[in-house]
């Protein structure tokens, strides 16, 4: 027990960080004593149910709120929110431009997709705002639709460079190889929707807030910001999070609308999704187009990349929106060493629910885009597709690629090497099926900008320290009390975390591009480190045999903070696939799938393998059967999970997962982050493994059985 | 109207209007917000609860139809607060990560091995399909009912 | 005026709510303004999203006289409530009739199974229903009763477009009739869905016997289960299953479909005449 221990032993050996320990956080969880937001029933809520357009472009002529309306407490549109809130903001990214078409909070006299909110509705229960809502009237006039980002006359955002002699790499080369590629859009799906619960105390003037976010720390900005209120007027609280895979991250506007009828009401005020408008609503992954063009010489060495990329993004710029084209840009030359590079990254305005962060946000398409026209380039050189690689790829990092980033440690040989030991490569061809083997290499960049925790000795002699990062599945609470327990020197068990309630934890960045261990984990082991320093301090004062109790007596409240910052960290991996293709119906099956990831440091193997492995499933999704279409007159095909699927536990095939460990120079863990990677790796293998098995023919994502079937027909006939 | 329902042994009244979910019921009159809710169409499965012990939605049951049944949820699967070998097995596997879809799976599972004591792994994995799960990549939890079903096969076999 | 709400429905719209006690009271109530929640597993979804509006609810789900699994001078009687799990736990179905054991095993999962009835997937009509295409392949017939009397329909003239049938709206299906199969009868059932949550792409129920009986249905090839027939005929004449396939399916549109439809029922013969 911590508080026994005596602090001369010196801190412990250690040897919890890369041990696979089971989580703390389960028991909880296991036994149905959670507290996601929907469990949260402040007495005396309103709640709230949103009109929402089901045109995907109009202009608002009027609204019409019926007078008397059972059980409603308010009716709230943008008219009443004239002068009280903004719009939502707009984050840019270096060596671009980013206009200024924030999401309003509630429409104002346009709309610019189906299932914008429109008006909200407050009554004493959920069915009595949906039935209130369906009274409200509102007079659209619908206006034209653009639903493609290549025909789209709106740039909201974009970004270009070129570095290098392009012009002159391309008029020399010996071979130049085109192909061009499109991801459609994909929706994030956590099981639990999102949702948020608002409290306003007018004698405090102090605004509460539940969300069900990534973190509270961006939550908590946006609101200061959209309300016009001082930070420290505002608490925010996250609560048990059921999933969020980037869609929780940037603030939601029904989130904002939700704090403002809370103060004008001045009752509670709870919103929580439902699935249909998670569906609809919730910002979507992916959606871009590329154009790529390598120029290589006799040897194939490539000299020179170019792509033209168009990337999807709505109707608005969600906060985060842009970030992942600016993230793809500057992957365009993947895991290789090339010197000159011409990218540049167009982001249209379409009438589309807008796109922002998804699992990999940026980095997959970049993957996608590179490593697939590597396999094109393999196949018109008559090159062995792995070969090619090894040609071309660095191998002396840190690297500084010709697009801006320096990637700071990687082995790409070696996990290329033991993906293709592993992943049992296979080639096939009957009247019955096809089967084929593709690999893909990614690079990803994680971590950055700064992380806080603050850590403290407890009376009792044990740790109590409060992290910046923020849960949402993740297992923050073991892996941190792991970094900590060994820093500190007590048992996990002596450790206790708090995370997301603004109140407690200090200040932070939060939760997404793979950061929480790099980033968060740095934070804590250097707070954690700070205060054993000043413990030590202590208990050489008192004199030697002092517990920590007794350290804790004599200073009370002891704590150190730390706020650990860094450059972009930079994972990497390569991924194999072995897919078959039944050639009666085009049916996809892929036989096994090979994960190999180096995110430095790993802290806890059975938790980083659990991230690789749902990474994973969701880039399977996305190659079997994920689409986020919407059709001829921009109404969404997938409210539903009859319009949209998930695979199942009987879709997964074997996964093989593995690490290769190139600790990173820029933090003390030598950490690089391990969240998205399957979600990276995945989608490039199989597509190569698809190309492969259909004779060198490509076809974009989802695979679906049609698509495979009818192209199968095509190369026979 | 005015129902009465049994939960995990206890009994539990309220008001309800006749479309009033059993969800809803569950969650918010008798306050067990073990069940999770997450699409009210009956696909995903986290609102999966046992009627009489056979899994079923309770997202797709109104409140009104459980009056006098006897419904078991998540918090009752712990028998004298000891974990289920079944809740067990997936700490051991990491079989949840953000935890929302696990009561579901567990309920399901619960009744599955129940009644399908001898199932092979093709059965297991086809059984486990009527519930989603996005953050694990089904694995983990393929591997923890596995690892149950054994357990619940063996403990029978020794007679404990 | 598009009416698609764009989400945030997700709470049924007011009703009235009647659980009869017995079958001639449930009668005396059906109308236009109600609708009849058996299983509830296809009408709760469409009541949550307000796409099912009506008046009044009537539960039948106390109905016991209609929940009977019987075998009658050789024919298998079910009543309309028989729940599907119990379908799929019976001997005498498994013995006698295993196409229906082939079929209800594929209908959504376990956990629809435990309150979804047979009568109540028969009445629903969704066209990528399983238990509609097996039963019209065992040549089954269903009874319609009203407060006026009984009728008796044949399973493959019930169907009449997507969710719609000729039950009359004062019509209660009560029972379905399934007749005694030749004997040395094999039977195979198969079925394709983009992954095991999804419901039926396209499918195909079998039944062939020694002296020509064959009976090739089909669920997802058109806009109601069916028999296909050119395909029967190909069957009885002594065609191989990929031509009798080819046969069953020449009028299918989309040549995707078209091919797939053809593999299943491929599939589905050769389960039958193993």
């Amino acid at each position: 027990m911590a508080h026994d221990l005596r602090m001369d032993a010196g801190p412990q050996a250690g040897g919890l960080v890369g041990r696979p320990l089971g989580r703390r956080e389960d028991d909880r969880i296991l036994r149905g004593a959670t507290r996601y937001l929907d469990d949260i029933n402040p007495p005396g809520a309103a709640h709230v149910a949103f009109v929402r357009s089901p045109f995907a472009h109009a202009r608002i002529a009027g609204i019409d709120v019926p007078e008397e309306l059972d059980g409603v407490v308010a009716v709230i549109t943008a008219a009443d929110l004239e002068g009280r809130v903004g719009d939502l903001p707009v984050q840019g990214f270096e060596g671009g431009r980013v206009s200024a078409e924030g999401h309003p909070v509630l429409a104002g006299g346009e709309v610019r997709y189906a299932g914008q909110p429109v008006a909200a509705v407050l009554a004493e229960s959920r069915a009595l705002a949906e039935d209130a809502a369906e009274l409200v009237e509102v007079d659209y006039e619908p206006l034209d639709l653009v639903l493609d980002a290549r025909s789209s006359d709106v740039t909201m955002s974009d970004w270009h460079k070129v570095t290098g002699d392009v012009e002159g790499a391309f008029a020399s080369a010996a071979h130049v190889v085109r192909a061009s590629h499109s991801l459609p859009r994909l929706a994030p799906v956590p099981m639990e929707p999102r949702g948020a619960i608002a409290s306003y105390d007018e004698g405090d003037d102090m605004l509460t807030v539940w969300v069900s976010a990534q973190d509270s720390h961006r939550q908590l900005a946006g609101l200061a910001a959209v309300l016009d209120r001082p930070e420290d007027s505002i608490r925010v609280i996250v609560p048990d999070v059921g999933g969020a895979f980037g869609s929780k991250g940037a603030p939601a506007p029904e989130t904002m609308l939700v704090a403002v009828a809370s103060m004008t009401t001045g009752r509670p005020v709870k919103w929580a999704e439902d699935r249909e408008e998670n569906f609809v609503a919730s910002y979507q992954g992916r959606g871009m187009e590329a154009d790529v063009e390598l120029a290589l010489d006799e040897d194939a060495t490539i000299l020179a990349v170019r792509a033209r990329i168009w990337a999807d993004l709505g109707g608005y710029l969600m906060p985060t929106t842009a970030i992942p084209t600016h993230t793809t840009a500057m992957l365009m030359c993947g895991v290789y060493d090339i010197q000159a590079a011409d990218v540049e990254v167009l982001g249209k305005r379409t009438n589309k629910v807008p796109t922002g962060p998804y699992r990999g946000a940026g980095r997959p398409e970049a993957a996608y885009f590179v490593e697939c026209t590597v396999d094109v380039v393999a196949r018109e050189l008559g090159l062995d597709p792995l070969e090619l690689r090894r040609r071309n790829l660095i191998r002396e990092l840190p690297y500084e690629t010709a697009l801006g980033w320096t990637y700071d440690s990687g082995d790409y040989e070696r996990c290329l090497a033991l993906a293709e030991e592993l992943a049992r490569p296979e080639h096939h061809s009957d009247d019955a099926r096809v089967i084929g083997t593709g690999f893909g290499m990614y690079v990803e960049r994680a971590g950055g900008l700064y992380e806080t925790a603050d850590a403290e000795l407890l009376p009792d002699g044990r740790l109590l320290v409060r992290s910046g990062s923020s849960p949402h599945g993740q297992g923050h609470d073991t892996t941190f009390a792991q970094l900590a327990a060994d820093r500190f020197g007590v048992d996990l068990d002596d450790v206790e975390f708090r995370f997301g309630d603004s109140a407690e934890v200090p200040r932070g960045v939060g939760t997404f591009a793979s950061r929480s261990v790099a980033m968060g984990g740095s934070a804590v082991v250097q707070a954690v480190g700070a205060l054993r320093e000043k413990c030590d301090a202590v208990a050489a004062r008192l004199g030697g045999g002092t517990t920590l109790r007794e350290v804790a007596e004599a200073e009370p409240g002891i704590r150190a903070s730390a706020r650990f910052e860094s450059d972009l960290v930079f994972s990497s991996g390569a991924y194999g696939a072995v897919v078959e293709i039944e050639r009666a119906t085009g049916r996809l099956r892929v036989l096994r799938l090979t994960a190999v990831d180096d995110a430095g440091t790993i802290i806890n193997p059975l938790l980083a393998e659990g991230q690789v492995i749902g990474g994973v499933a969701q880039g399977l999704g996305q190659c079997l059967v994920e689409e986020a279409a919407y059709d001829e007159v921009g109404n969404p095909t997938f409210a539903s999970f009859v319009g949209y699927s998930l695979i199942t536990a009987a879709e997964m095939p074997s996964v093989i997962a593995a690490f290769v460990e190139t600790p990173s120079p820029l933090n003390p863990l030598g950490a690089k982050g391990i969240g998205e990677g399957g979600a990276i790796g995945t989608p490039a293998a199989v597509a190569n493994a698809v190309a492969d098995a259909l004779g060198g023919v490509r076809i974009d994502p989802p695979f679906t059985e049609e698509k495979l079937w009818r192209t199968l027909q095509g190369a026979v006939s | 109207m005015r129902i009465s329902v049994d939960i995990n042994g206890r009994g539990y009244e309220g008001e309800v209007e006749p479309r009033t979910l059993l969800s809803d019921f569950i969650r918010h009159q008798a306050g067990l917000t073990g069940t999770k809710v997450g699409c009210e169409q009956g696909v995903c499965g986290a609102c999966t609860i046992q009627l009489d012990g056979e899994p079923v939605r309770s997202c797709l049951m109104l409140a009104v139809q459980a009056n006098g049944r006897k419904l078991r949820t998540v918090e009752g699967l712990a028998a004298n607060g000891e974990l289920h070998p079944l809740q067990r097995a997936f700490n051991e596997a990491h079989a949840l990560q953000c935890g929302f879809c696990t009561p579901g799976f567990l309920m399901s599972m619960e009744a599955f091995l129940r009644e399908h004591p001898e199932a092979g792994d093709e059965e297991l994995r086809e059984a486990l399909a009527g519930n989603l799960c996005r953050c694990t990549g089904y694995l983990g939890i393929i591997e923890a009912v596995e690892h149950a079903a054994r357990e619940l096969r063996g403990a029978d076999v020794q007679g404990d | 005026m598009a009416d698609a709400p764009g989400g945030g429905v997700v709470k049924p719209a007011p009703f009235d709510y009647l659980a009869p006690a017995s079958v001639d009271e449930a009668l005396g109530l059906l109308g236009l303004d109600s609708t009849v929640l058996a299983g509830g597993q296809s009408l709760l979804p469409l009541l949550n999203l307000r796409l099912a509006r009506p008046e009044l609810v009537l539960d039948i789900n106390g109905l016991a006289e209609l929940d009977y699994i019987r075998d009658e001078d050789g024919r298998l009687r079910l009543g309309a409530m028989t729940r599907q799990v119990a379908l799929e736990r019976s001997e005498l179905v498994g013995q006698r009739w295993p196409l229906l054991h082939k079929a209800v095993r594929l209908v959504g999962h376990t956990q629809i199974r435990s309150r979804g009835t047979v009568g109540g997937s028969i009445s629903h009509a969704d066209p990528a229903a399983e238990l509609p295409a097996a039963l019209i392949a065992l040549d089954a017939r269903f009874e319609l009763r009203s407060a006026g009397g009984s009728r008796f329909v044949a399973a493959s003239d019930f169907f009449l477009g997507p969710l719609y049938t000729v039950r009359e709206p004062d019509e209660l299906l009560v029972e379905i009739e399934v007749p005694a199969q030749p004997d040395g009868a094999g039977t195979g059932f198969a079925e394709h869905a983009r992954t095991h949550g999804d419901f039926a792409t396209a499918g195909a129920a079998v039944v062939v016997a020694p002296g020509g009986h064959a009976r090739v249905a089909l669920l997802g090839a058109g806009p109601v289960p069916a028999r296909a027939e050119e395909g029967e005929r190909a069957l009885a004449e002594g065609a191989d299953a990929r031509e009798a396939a080819a046969a069953a399916t020449v009028d299918v549109e989309d040549d995707h479909r078209r091919a797939l439809c053809a593999e299943l029922v491929r599939r589905a013969i050769r389960e039958a005449t193993a």
